[in-house]
């Protein structure tokens, strides 16, 4: 689908190479091993004091808060949620593509996603503890967090089972749990790869309690496939409901603007519309730095930019559906709140949002943009920017414009706002970064899966599992 | 393999002449029986006639979506399969003349074509720029152009491919697709908001579009595939399909079942928890006496049972469990038009009587007669699709 | 060196074709005891092993709908029977707000038992002691090798007729697989020295980690920021103010909840009856408070139609009859001011027992009381 004249002729009748240059199994195992086998260049370790360096902005900005209490943020009454919440749920979101590209793809047997599965699934677990921070630090006194598990205490009562902070307790947790065995159940048959290739004694002890002893069975691959699957077709609700439920944070109060009803498919599809924004920028990153171009072709971010394009017409449509039932539905001060999103304080940041999250992926219509790196990586961190700015203007605009004038305030955030979520993506990279170097950024044994000649009982380019 | 070798051309055009009288004769029963229904009592009637315009367009339209779909994500185990859809879409032309009885009967149907209402109620008042006859009758003739356009272009190619092979074709079927995809979220809402929400003309949910595409996609899918899978067993689909192809269209059905429960959820516990009245009104009918037990009903047959039956990876690729689930499915997209619509007309006790069989006789009378209508004239599998000897070919 | 016994014989293939022909030939010579090993899972090799469907997924689906049961029957009880509580309104038993609840807990029971009983009982794993670990078969096979290999303990297994028969099948190396030479005993492993240091270092260390944690970190800040608080406690010593009260008496110019000063002493009759005026309106209802109260607190000096007619019977001075001329024609400001203060010493200030504005309806009363022994002749007509 190009703009213009088809410039590139597209045969039908082929499956496109999934790994291209035809590489043998043992060549693809060295491949990617290398970044686990061999030190790491200087410019790795001057990302690393970069993201450790905004680790340590974060941690010290905790830390005032943690000492001096929530009144080092910028919050205020009206806007009791600023920062913390855009952040929980922009990290959640990101969270979500990588089991998109994980699990939903699997299941829809798009055999694209196994060259970025492991990368994905690994940043939907250091996006979900980024964001499991949020609302820890949120609270007055962190160190109570437990009570808000269903423990009995001494006080005889039970949590509020009504309240959708809550279900975000349940949500996250088992996200977070769901996402992380679904990692590691993948990551077992390479962790016995590397178990055999390792000559330091160390790595190799390490190796075989992570491997659990994995011998490469067919009688356990069996199994092993069945509980893959059944862990795919778990963790797909799972991006459904989790961000749905962070949604009901918002959807169940009656604020204008945040009391509709579409908003937990619009937060699936925007928490996936900015994870692949993420998704795409590390991904850029990684096949350059590491040499994978021919295992994580053009051909991949093509694909993701297209779901990146979907995701964000979805988006769009809410964008559009809002104001119009806004407006239907006749009630004066949801309509006040639209336009006032337009033309109030924060109009700034709501046009720059729908800049980056409407027009800016329309782009994406063309052939030679998805397939132009530069470009892509651009966008995709302009979708980040746009996506953040997305929840912080929901969540402020509404807030800011209370029911009763009298208790208007505008929002602005403090150097600590700030520094917590500088760090918060300094904790995100700095993971990816020490992930990238210590477990295979591919999937070893899918990547072998989907060569040219894995299946001899098919034909070449059949579509198969 | 050459594709040539394995399609068995007399059946291309061989759909049993059962079909055609089956539909015919529902259809033309169908409409007597809505034509009586209008002269024992015109606004029930007319309520029937609109679930009869909400079943036809959501099918029809559903199934140009999933075509559209196919295109748009270059799949190949539905190229074989994708005919039928094409054919179920074929009743999109039809929709204006099941609409018009009501475009000019609005006032029975629709408390907000009474002006006298809006003294009482200020919201109206605020609405009436959109909620007017002569815009609604606009906007729905726009849909209808709308959505028959994209049909008329995207099936055109597709049938033109069969003789000239171009591949050029599904490059630009998949371009209009891509235009396609997004129109048609915005239509079927605006659908959606005329013909449905503004029954209860004081309620909104901006929910309530995606809630009747989840329909539509499940009951347009249901009906492919239960013409589909009944074909292929009894040996008049031009290919041999396998279970793999099954498989698909098995998952499909499953997952969306469970996003129509999603997406019904959602909205009413949203509006549960809100408890605002603008909201509430419309649940409130539907949540006591008679009323509620559809809405358990509704559960049921639309989320539950296809839960349990569907969840086994045999059952998913089971002929015979297939056809049994997707009647199920076509009549549970029936309960759901019936629990939309009805209670505006009865708000305290569930009715079933000549509308509602006319509704059920009319809708599925359209449906089969316009399938059987275009498998006679058209191949049953797009010979020409470059994509067609990888979809047979295709396995799990 | 102990004697090693045999496990199986391996064989090593170079390509998923071969695999899938040799455990084809394996299946039909017979062998029930032997599995193929490959870098990834060929399709196809499952049904030629004939291997039966992989049930596990029944796991899921129980432990599943065991999530979900047990999650609403615990809201149920926690909200309803153990603490009933009512949340925005919303019923005890507010299943809406439990189905998000129900769906999480019976995704999270029905992975996480999938995944444990996958390990642990479907594949038998963790195990790093297998025969096959550590050798080069099994480097081979997690590389880019595809293996096979027949278990000694097969009833048609024989070592020589097995290896040549795997010879034949185009394996590009054939090799025995032993099992490990030594094995301990669980006894062993527990009275090791280094298991039990472990032991001891992990209890102290915890020990000491939750002591210090509880005894000593809780009472620093931030954790102890609300124990010291800058508010007054009951009973105790204020270090603020130099009289060392906490409790402060009211500043100057309080007046209680619905005090109304009133500025006029009790000698300034003339200064109240020109300032004052009566704010009610006779009607029936202020008549009738004004006669309920005038009744209750007026009555027993001045008597039931204020004449004077004191029922104390001498024991307290009788007051004047207010039907004289002077008290006539006196402003009701001068009452309000007698009613509030009290007059000349004797009668008693009635400010704490009649509200104000009844005192004002009293003298409505008294008006009318006084109206009815002087009526006009003008008005009789």
């Amino acid at each position: 689908m190009s703009a213009g004249s088809i410039d590139e002729v597209i045969d039908y009748t082929e499956a496109p190479p999934l790994v291209e240059g035809n590489p043998t199994l043992s060549h693809l195992d060295d491949a990617i091993a290398k970044p686990m086998e061999h030190r790491p260049s200087a410019k790795y370790f001057i990302a690393l004091a970069v993201t450790l360096a905004m680790l340590t902005f974060g941690i010290v900005a905790v830390g005032y808060t943690f000492y001096y209490g929530i009144g080092m943020w910028g919050n205020n009454i009206p806007v009791a949620w600023a920062f913390a919440i855009t952040n929980f749920v922009f990290w959640i979101g990101i969270g979500h593509a990588g089991t998109l590209i994980s699990a939903i793809l699997f299941l829809f047997r798009q055999r694209w996603r196994t060259a970025i599965a492991r990368t994905a699934e690994a940043m939907t677990i250091f996006a979900v503890m980024c964001a499991g921070l949020f609302p820890l630090l949120h609270l007055g006194r962190p160190w109570y967090f437990a009570f808000i598990f269903p423990i009995p205490n001494q006080h005889g009562i039970w949590i509020n089972f009504n309240s959708p902070l809550v279900w975000d307790v349940f949500a996250v947790s088992t996200y977070f749990t769901v996402s992380l065995m679904f990692w590691y159940i993948g990551l077992i048959p390479d962790l016995a790869t590397m178990r055999d290739r390792t000559t330091s004694k160390i790595k190799k002890t390490i190796y075989s309690i992570l491997s659990v002893g994995w011998r490469f069975s067919n009688r356990h691959w069996q199994h092993y496939e069945k509980v893959y699957v059944i862990l795919a077709g778990l963790a797909t609700p799972l991006v459904f409901s989790v961000h749905s439920i962070v949604s009901f944070d918002f959807a169940v109060s009656i604020l204008p603007g945040w009391h509709t009803t579409i908003f937990p498919p619009y937060f699936v599809a925007g928490a996936i519309f900015s994870g692949f924004g993420m998704v795409l920028t590390v991904l850029i990153i990684v096949r350059k730095v590491f040499n994978l171009e021919y295992i994580i072709t053009k051909d991949h971010l093509d694909k993701m930019a297209k779901v990146t394009l979907l995701v964000s017409m979805m988006v769009a449509y809410a964008y559009l559906l809002e104001p119009f039932i806004a407006w239907y539905s006749g009630d004066p001060v949801d309509w006040y709140l639209v336009i006032q999103r337009m033309t109030g304080h924060y109009a700034l940041g709501f046009w720059i949002m729908t800049t980056c999250n409407v027009f800016v992926p329309q782009l994406l219509w063309f052939r030679k943009i998805r397939r132009s790196v530069p470009i892509l990586f651009v966008i995709s961190l302009l979708i980040n920017v746009g996506m953040w700015l997305e929840r912080y203007i929901i969540i402020v605009t509404s807030l800011y414009r209370d029911f009763t004038p009298s208790a208007w305030h505008l929002y602005s955030p403090t150097w600590v706002d700030f520094g917590i979520l500088i760090g918060s993506f300094g904790l995100f990279f700095t993971l990816v970064l020490l992930f990238s170097r210590t477990l295979p950024v591919i999937s070893m044994s899918e990547i072998k899966g989907v060569t040219e000649s894995a299946h001899p009982a098919e034909k070449l380019g059949a579509e198969h599992e | 393999m050459n594709v040539s070798e394995i399609i068995d051309t007399q059946k291309l055009k061989n759909i049993p002449s059962s079909y055609s009288t089956f539909g015919w004769t529902l259809l033309i029963l169908g409409v007597l029986l809505t034509v009586i229904s209008f002269a024992v009592n015109p606004r029930h009637a007319s309520f029937g006639l609109i679930m009869t315009l909400t079943f036809v367009a959501t099918v029809g339209i559903g199934a140009l979506f999933w075509v559209g779909i196919e295109y748009l994500s270059s799949a190949v185990w539905s190229t074989p399969m994708r005919r039928p859809f094409e054919f179920i879409s074929g009743v999109i032309p039809l929709l204006i003349i099941i609409a018009v009885p009501l475009l000019f009967n609005m006032k029975t149907v629709f408390e907000w074509t009474h002006r006298t209402l809006y003294k009482d109620d200020p919201a109206l008042l605020l609405k009436a720029p959109y909620l007017n006859i002569p815009f609604f009758i606009v906007r729905t003739i726009l849909v209808f152009l709308v959505w028959w356009l994209f049909y008329y272009l995207i099936i055109r190619n597709s049938r033109k491919q069969d003789t000239t092979r171009d591949q050029n074709l599904t490059t630009k079927n998949i371009r209009l697709s891509a235009g396609f995809i997004p129109v048609f979220g915005i239509t079927i809402t605006v659908f959606s908001i005329d013909w449905l929400m503004s029954l209860t003309p004081d309620w909104y949910s901006t929910i309530f579009g995606v809630y009747l595409f989840t329909g539509a996609a499940i009951a347009s899918l249901a009906f492919a595939t239960l013409l589909i899978v009944k074909l292929n067993e009894k040996n008049l689909f031009p290919v041999k399909l396998t279970s793999d192809h099954y498989y698909n269209l098995g998952t499909f059905l499953f997952a969306f079942s469970n996003f129509w429960a999603y997406i019904g959820f959602s909205q009413f516990m949203l509006q549960w928890y809100g408890n605002l009245r603008d909201e509430t009104i419309w649940y409130i009918p539907r949540i006591h006496g008679s009323w509620a037990v559809v809405s358990i009903i509704l559960v049921l047959v639309q989320f539950l049972v296809p839960f349990f039956f569907l969840i086994t990876k045999p059952a998913k690729m089971d002929p015979r469990r297939l056809v049994f689930i997707s009647i199920w499915l076509l009549a549970a997209h029936a309960v759901d038009i019936y629990w939309m619509v009805m209670p505006v007309y009865s708000p305290d006790r569930a009715v079933f009587a000549l509308s509602e069989v006319a509704f059920l006789v009319l809708s599925v009378g359209i449906l089969l007669s316009v399938f059987a209508y275009k498998a006679k004239r058209n191949n049953m599998v797009p010979i020409g699709d470059p994509k067609l000897q990888r979809g047979l070919e295709f396995h799990i | 060196m102990s004697e090693r016994t045999l496990y199986g014989i391996t064989a090593l293939f170079d390509a998923p074709g071969k695999i899938l022909d040799a455990s084809k030939a394996a299946t039909s010579e017979g062998y029930k005891n032997f599995d193929s090993y490959t870098p990834y899972p060929i399709h196809g090799l499952d049904n030629v092993m004939k291997l039966k469907r992989s049930y596990i997924g029944i796991v899921t689906l129980i432990l599943g709908m065991t999530g979900v049961i047990s999650l609403v029957t615990f809201t149920w009880w926690a909200n309803s029977v153990d603490f009933p509580m009512v949340t925005g309104g919303k019923p005890y038993f507010a299943w809406p707000s439990y189905v998000p609840l129900m769906f999480e807990m019976g995704v999270l029971f029905g992975a996480v038992s999938t995944v444990i009983a996958l390990l642990a009982i479907w594949l038998g794993l963790p195990r790093n002691s297998h025969p096959l670990h550590d050798t080069e078969f099994m480097k081979k096979v997690s590389d880019d090798g595809f293996g096979i290999c027949i278990e000694a303990k097969d009833p048609k297994f024989d070592q020589k007729q097995t290896e040549s028969f795997l010879r034949s099948l185009g394996a590009v190396n054939v090799e025995p697989a032993y099992y490990e030479a030594q094995s301990f005993t669980l006894r062993q492993l527990v009275l090791d020295p280094k298991f039990i240091i472990a032991i001891i270092v992990v209890a102290v260390v915890s020990s000491a980690t939750v002591y210090w944690g509880l005894n000593k970190m809780l009472l620093i800040r931030p954790w102890s920021s609300l124990n010291d608080q800058e508010k007054v406690l009951p009973e105790t010593r204020s270090e603020f103010y130099p009289d060392g009260f906490a409790m402060r008496p009211p500043v100057e110019g309080t007046v209680a909840r619905s005090q109304m000063p009133y500025e006029f002493t009790a000698n300034d009759l003339a200064s109240a009856g020109k300032y004052l005026a009566n704010p009610l309106l006779p009607t029936p209802q202020v008549m009738r408070v004004g006669q309920r109260e005038y009744n209750t607190y007026c009555s027993p000096c001045h008597g039931y139609f204020a004449d004077g007619d004191s029922r104390l019977q001498g024991q307290f001075p009788s007051p004047p009859s207010l039907h004289t001329d002077s008290l006539r024609l006196a402003p009701d400001g001068l009452y309000y001011s007698v009613i509030t203060n009290g007059f000349q010493g004797i009668m008693p200030s009635y400010a704490r027992q009649i509200p104000r504005d009844e005192r004002w309806a009293i003298i409505w009363y008294i008006r009318a009381l006084q109206k009815s022994e002087h009526v006009e002749a003008s008005v009789a007509k």
